[in-house]
């Protein structure tokens, strides 16, 4: 059977493909930093948590504060890419996503036990004494599972020559282990998540936002430690997933598109000038090297899954039914929403000041 | 059909969208309200300098965002999650015609976050009049999500003008966006009473939680007027034909309904009562019985709402399978599997047929119907279908005469693959034959009468006027046809010139032996007083004949006939015999000397197959009678399509003749005039699941006429190159000539009969000609011109003017001998020989008179001593 035969007919949409590739782009910039400092935060706490010490404690309890946050914005943030992938890439992240239906629907109950877990964590850290590293290490292994997962569909949603094993398996219970890609990426974005957990501690160190006694310089010299190994650990894996690739994707990073070796070679010079500014502990510098890495894995990212999808699709395919006034609208919503946010976070910090004279 | 389906099987039939939208719409609606809830008592604690209630509402807010926050947001996003896996083509539409109000409402979600954390964190830190601005915040923040939300849900149910014009403004202030904006806002605000409880009730200081409860009682009572309010315009503005599948077709609705008539005074009552000073204990229990009692409530809305849409998904525009109103035509054209990406059996073949089935199934039936699971089970709705043609036929009916559920989609061979698939692999039953096994013909003795053409003087011709009558023996429930066959005979006096005797001699007749106590065989008579308001004696037909008897005098006919003789089907032995023999003996009246003597059948059959697809199978013999189940779910049938009540009639004892409502000329029954007459409502109702059949299928289906069947009605030598159709028309055809009738006659229910009808032997409906039943029959002499050999076999659509010139009524042209005398009984005229039960079984005068089975008259010596000359009966009838 021709691959290209199950893809689905998509929707068409209102405003040019345009529109919605910055939003996605933007959006899931906005998820992938959130995300990192939870998943990465809650490993480093479980790591210190082990290795024990009353820093590496207190470090702990610092993301007991914060992770309910975390959790709750990386979820949040999560909702508007995966809106906008689905309005662009809808035929195939829907189909992926019921081959491993039953996976994929676990996503949500599981989360909100992690969530809970999360504030078990917070609210009782102190009365639950040794016994919080379980609750720790409960909502970790819930999240990991749905990093594995979210890599699982990542990478089905892009290969429909792979689709046809529904014909044996129409019970939702796909996953995509074969795909010698699958674990070298999810590794990137695990290794990825504790590194830039690692700057968040820094960061929180650094603009004295902690809550928790803990030292704010241990905490950047922790922080910016874990930020240098896993960057280091990070360009190891970069390869063996570069590698790991079929041969064609490989090479548009590698000669094929000169767009996509210059941002490789962008990535990994700055993944280089990380790992020296994070040596040096120099938080900001790293931050700025850091997002601007962040920045061009993304689009490495869109590159690959173009690649994939080349024989099959092409944004600028999709139809459009021309409506604007649904997108000025969202803009702006969106424009008086970030006024709002903006003005209720200075409110916040300003009280938090009060508090503290 | 565009995407794969998830194969749940237990879990199908939208049980797992149920689970997690019922629990998520209750705490998102509490989320909606609880920000006005929060600042509020946050201001009248600050009013009243209460520091007890300051702390209450601090606490409330951890509550609200362990509940709203972390339950609600992440259910939330799950219904998205979960609809995109149940159905994924919904989705894709939902999320491309309304992308920028879901992004308008994930910026709203993100303030909501945002503004929730920071009146939860800074409770007593910050500034008070700041912290209720961040209160304010976050409750508009959240009913602007519900805003959002409500436009699409709407949309779903009345998109209005967006059908038409695809604007997203169109579908988003749909016709229902108003009224549901009401009443859900009215319901966020109660809601947060009823959760208020919850937290009060675990208040120790008594007073605190008194005031609190109260407090929270208000907040129940007040915004109830504007749900109720917003609940009434929003059922006013659903309209046609959503609503009237809401309030009367839909078959699981009804219980919500009545449910929610119930629930929602009790939810205001308990409410209520918590504002009186209760022990704590109670308090503490009774909080969660009253948020148990929300969930009902509001999970019995919001199922009556999701089924009004049926058999959509969103109105008007793509159906609750995933398939697009617009592609209908080309599916039903080309083939749903035809055009389905996720199949491997775009073909059937013979090998395919049950998988292909599967596949259909999946595809078309399991977004609503899930196999031994919890929501929507299908087995116990196909448990009756035995056999594929009665569930191909049902199939075939879905979304014509009740919208309910839609069209099958596709072929008519795939409609047999799911037919089969759901007779085969759902119910497990692998009878090739359909529960209606083949029947080898036999030749059951008879002895035929002796004549002498050298000394008899008479000829007594005798004969049934149908060739075949019916009777339905599920007397206990209903019945349409009493026991009553009517026999006819003709003396003739042989001679140059004979003559007809209708004086002087006495005509009787005698059932053959085993048949004599139809009383004993079925239950007609313990209910004939109900089914017919006659009291019979058992045995006593409803001309006041038995199975033997004397026959009267017919002056008009110049017979003599015994009317509705209450013969059956059924031997003592327990066996199917619809071929009795009866014995009619010619008596002079003065001398008593037996003038003549003469066999024939009486024709009458049980073999009518409503169980093919009623269920119950058959009650006599496995060929023949109707079993109790069958004759239930006909009423249970009737009840559910018409509203009548007449399985708790016939459990009552009360069980009716269907012709005392619907009229029939045949029974002389007026019935209510509203309704259509018997034959056009019975026909034009199941014609509706008989379309598109080859030859008499369809009308084997139910009359006892199957070839390899038991009583093969039509046994006459025209069945080898004709059948039922060639008379009667194809069932629609047929069907259609009746509704005209009615339809022209103003009565309300032939148009909706008619509708998914489309004539077949002739251009268009407006080229049938309209007919009454058992009076414009066809007639002979539409293919036998002037009584020659038929130029023609097709009769249909030219009707005798009236019952005179009905083949069973008429003579020749002397006014003397009657049709059937010579030529034999409808359906059976000579030569019959196809009887199962005995070739010669319907030939017994022509072979007892003239030696063969052709008609009587074949050798004119019969009855004429001397050849005539002339063609007296009829013109050809010497073959000149």
């Amino acid at each position: 059977m021709n691959p290209a035969a199950l893809i689905p007919a998509p929707d068409a949409i209102s405003v040019p493909w345009g529109w919605f590739y910055v939003l996605l782009m933007l959006t899931f910039l906005l998820h992938i930093l959130v995300m990192n400092a939870m998943l990465g935060g809650g490993i480093i706490a479980l790591i210190s948590s082990l290795r024990g010490g009353e820093q590496n404690t207190l470090l702990s309890k610092e993301l007991s504060y914060k992770w309910p946050y975390t959790i709750a914005f990386a979820v949040n943030m999560g909702v508007a890419p995966l809106l906008f992938v689905q309005v662009l890439y809808g035929q195939f992240i829907y189909t992926s996503s019921v081959l491993m239906a039953v996976w994929w629907f676990s996503i949500f109950g599981l989360l909100i036990l992690a969530y809970y877990g999360a504030y078990i964590y917070d609210f009782k850290f102190e009365s639950l004494g040794s016994s919080r590293i379980f609750m720790l290490g409960f909502s970790i292994i819930i999240l990991l599972y749905i990093g594995f997962l979210f890599t699982n569909n990542m990478t089905l949603m892009v290969q429909p020559e792979k689709w046809q094993a529904y014909f044996n398996n129409q019970d939702g219970t796909l996953l995509n282990l074969s795909d010698p890609s699958l674990f070298p990426r999810y590794l990137h974005f695990v290794v990825g998540s504790v590194a830039v957990a690692g700057l968040f501690f820094a960061l929180v160190g650094h603009f004295r936002f902690t809550k928790s006694s803990v030292d704010p310089e241990a905490l950047i010299a922790k922080g910016m430690t874990y930020f240098t190994y896993a960057t280091a650990i990070q360009i190891l894996i970069g390869f063996w997933f570069l590698l790991a690739l079929p041969k064609k994707i490989m090479m548009v990073f590698m000669g094929g598109s000169s767009y996509g070796t210059i941002l490789l070679l962008l990535g990994l010079v700055l993944g280089f000038v990380a790992l020296y500014t994070g040596y040096k502990k120099q938080v900001i510098m790293a931050s700025i090297i850091t997002l601007v890495t962040i920045i061009a894995m993304i689009f490495m990212r869109d590159l690959v899954r173009i690649a994939y999808l080349e024989p099959y699709f092409q944004l600028s395919d999709l139809v459009v039914e021309p409506e604007y006034s649904p997108l000025i609208f969202f803009l702006v919503t969106f424009a008086i929403g970030l006024a709002l946010i903006g003005y209720m976070i200075k409110l916040a910090f300003g009280c938090r000041k009060e508090v503290s004279k | 059909m565009n995407y794969p389906v998830w194969d749940l099987t237990t879990y199908g039939g939208g049980f797992l969208i149920a689970l997690v939208a019922v629990v998520h719409v209750l705490v998102s609606h509490f989320a909606v309200g609880g920000g006005l809830f929060l600042i509020t008592l946050e201001k009248k604690a600050y009013k009243e300098d209460d520091a007890g209630l300051l702390d209450y509402v601090k606490k409330h807010s951890k509550f609200f965002l362990l509940v709203t926050m972390v339950f609600s947001g992440m259910t939330g996003v799950g219904i998205w999650w979960t609809i995109a896996l149940l159905n994924p083509a919904a989705t894709s539409s939902l999320i491309h015609t309304f992308v920028f109000g879901w992004a308008a409402e994930w910026v709203f979600f993100v303030a909501e976050i945002v503004s929730l954390f920071i009146y939860f964190y800074t409770f007593g830190k910050m500034d008070r009049k700041n912290h209720i601005f961040i209160g304010w915040i976050y409750f508009i923040s959240a009913w602007m999500s519900l805003f959002l939300i409500n436009g699409i849900i709407g949309y779903m149910l009345t998109p209005g003008a967006w059908i038409e014009n695809h604007s997203f403004w169109s579908g988003f202030f749909n016709p229902t966006f108003w009224p549901s904006l009401i009443f859900r806002t009215g319901i966020s605000l109660t809601l947060c009473g009823v959760f208020g409880f919850v937290t009060a009730a675990f208040l120790k200081n008594e007073d605190l939680r008194l005031k609190i409860m109260r407090t929270c009682a208000a907040w129940v009572a007040v915004p109830f007027t504007l749900m109720v309010g917003g609940g009434w315009w929003y059922f006013k503005a659903i309209p046609e034909p959503a609503i009237t599948i809401i309030l009367e077709k839909s078959p699981q609705i009804a219980d919500y309904l009545v449910l929610l008539t119930w629930i929602m005074p009790i939810l205001f009552i308990a409410s209520m009562l918590m504002a009186i000073r209760l022990p704590n204990s109670f308090q503490k229990v009774f909080c969660f019985v009253i948020v148990g009692i929300a969930l009902v409530y509001f999970g019995a809305f919001e199922f009556i709402r999701e089924s009004g849409r049926h058999p959509f998904i969103i109105y008007d525009h793509m159906y609750a399978n995933q398939v697009y109103a617009k592609d209908v035509p080309e599916v039903q054209k080309a083939g749903f599997l035809a055009t389905a990406k996720w199949t491997e059996h775009n073909e059937i073949t013979d090998k395919n047929l049950l998988k292909a089935g599967r596949d259909l199934f999946k595809f078309q039936c399991s977004a609503c119907h899930s196999v031994d699971g919890y929501l929507n089970d299908i087995k116990p709705l196909v448990k009756k279908y035995d056999n594929a043609f009665g569930m191909d036929a049902k199939l075939n009916g879905l979304g014509k005469l009740n919208q309910y559920m839609p069209h099958f989609m596709g072929t008519r061979t795939e409609r047999w693959a799911l037919a089969n698939y759901i007779v085969s692999d759902l119910n497990k039953i692998n009878d090739l034959n359909m529960g209606n096994p083949i029947v080898e013909a036999k030749e059951l003795p008879i002895t035929i009468p002796p004549f002498d053409k050298e000394k008899d003087e008479y000829v007594l011709l005798a004969w049934n006027n149908l060739g075949m009558h019916c009777i339905s023996d599920s007397d206990p429930f209903w019945i349409l046809l009493p026991p009553a066959n009517d026999i006819y005979a003709q003396l003739v006096k042989r001679g140059d010139s004979p003559e007809i005797i209708t004086e002087g001699v006495e005509i009787s007749y005698q059932v053959q032996e085993g048949f004599e106590y139809p009383e004993k065989q079925v239950r007609f008579w313990e209910f004939a007083d109900k089914l017919l308001g006659a009291d019979l004696t058992p045995g006593v037909g409803i001309g006041g004949l038995k199975v033997s008897g004397v026959m009267k005098l017919e002056e008009d006919h110049r017979a003599f006939t015994a009317p509705l003789v209450p013969v059956v089907p059924y031997p003592a032995d327990g066996s199917f015999n619809p071929f009795p023999i009866f014995t009619i003996t010619a008596t002079d009246k003065a001398t008593g000397k037996v003038l003549m003597t003469t066999k024939t059948v009486v024709p009458t059959s049980s073999e009518m197959g409503c169980k093919n697809c009623h269920g119950g199978g058959w009650r006599v013999a496995g060929v023949a009678g109707f079993t109790d189940e069958t004759s239930l779910d006909v009423l249970a049938a009737h009840d559910k399509n018409s509203g009548t009540n007449l399985v708790e009639k016939a459990q009552n004892g009360e069980p009716m003749l269907c012709q005392s409502c619907h009229a029939d000329p045949v029974l002389g029954t007026k019935g209510d005039p509203a309704l259509l007459n018997f034959p056009a409502a019975i026909h034009g109702w199941h014609a509706n699941f008989m379309t598109d059949l080859d030859g008499m299928q369809a009308c084997v289906a139910c009359h006892p006429s199957r070839p390899d069947g038991p009583t093969q009605c039509f046994r006459s030598h025209h069945s080898e190159f004709m059948d039922c159709t060639n008379c009667h028309g194809t069932m629609e055809d047929h069907s259609l000539s009746l509704l005209k009738k009615e339809l022209e006659a103003g009565k309300k229910g032939a148009a909706r009969l008619m509708e998914n009808l489309q004539a077949r032997a002739v251009d268009s409906v407006a080229d049938i000609n309209p007919r009454t039943p058992w009076i414009n029959e066809p007639d002979c002499l539409n293919c036998h011109e002037e009584f020659e050999m038929g130029s023609t076999t097709d009769a249909f659509n030219t009707w005798t003017e009236g019952a005179e010139g009905l083949y069973r009524n008429r003579h020749d042209q002397m006014e003397a001998m009657m049709c059937e005398a010579c030529h034999g009984s409808t359906h059976a005229v000579y030569p019959a020989t196809l009887n199962k039960f005995g070739a010669n079984r319907d030939s017994i005068q022509p072979l007892q008179y003239q030696g063969n089975d052709r008609p009587i008259g074949n050798d004119c010596t019969v009855c004429h001593t001397v050849q005539p000359e002339f063609e007296g009966h009829h013109p050809n009838s010497l073959r000149l």
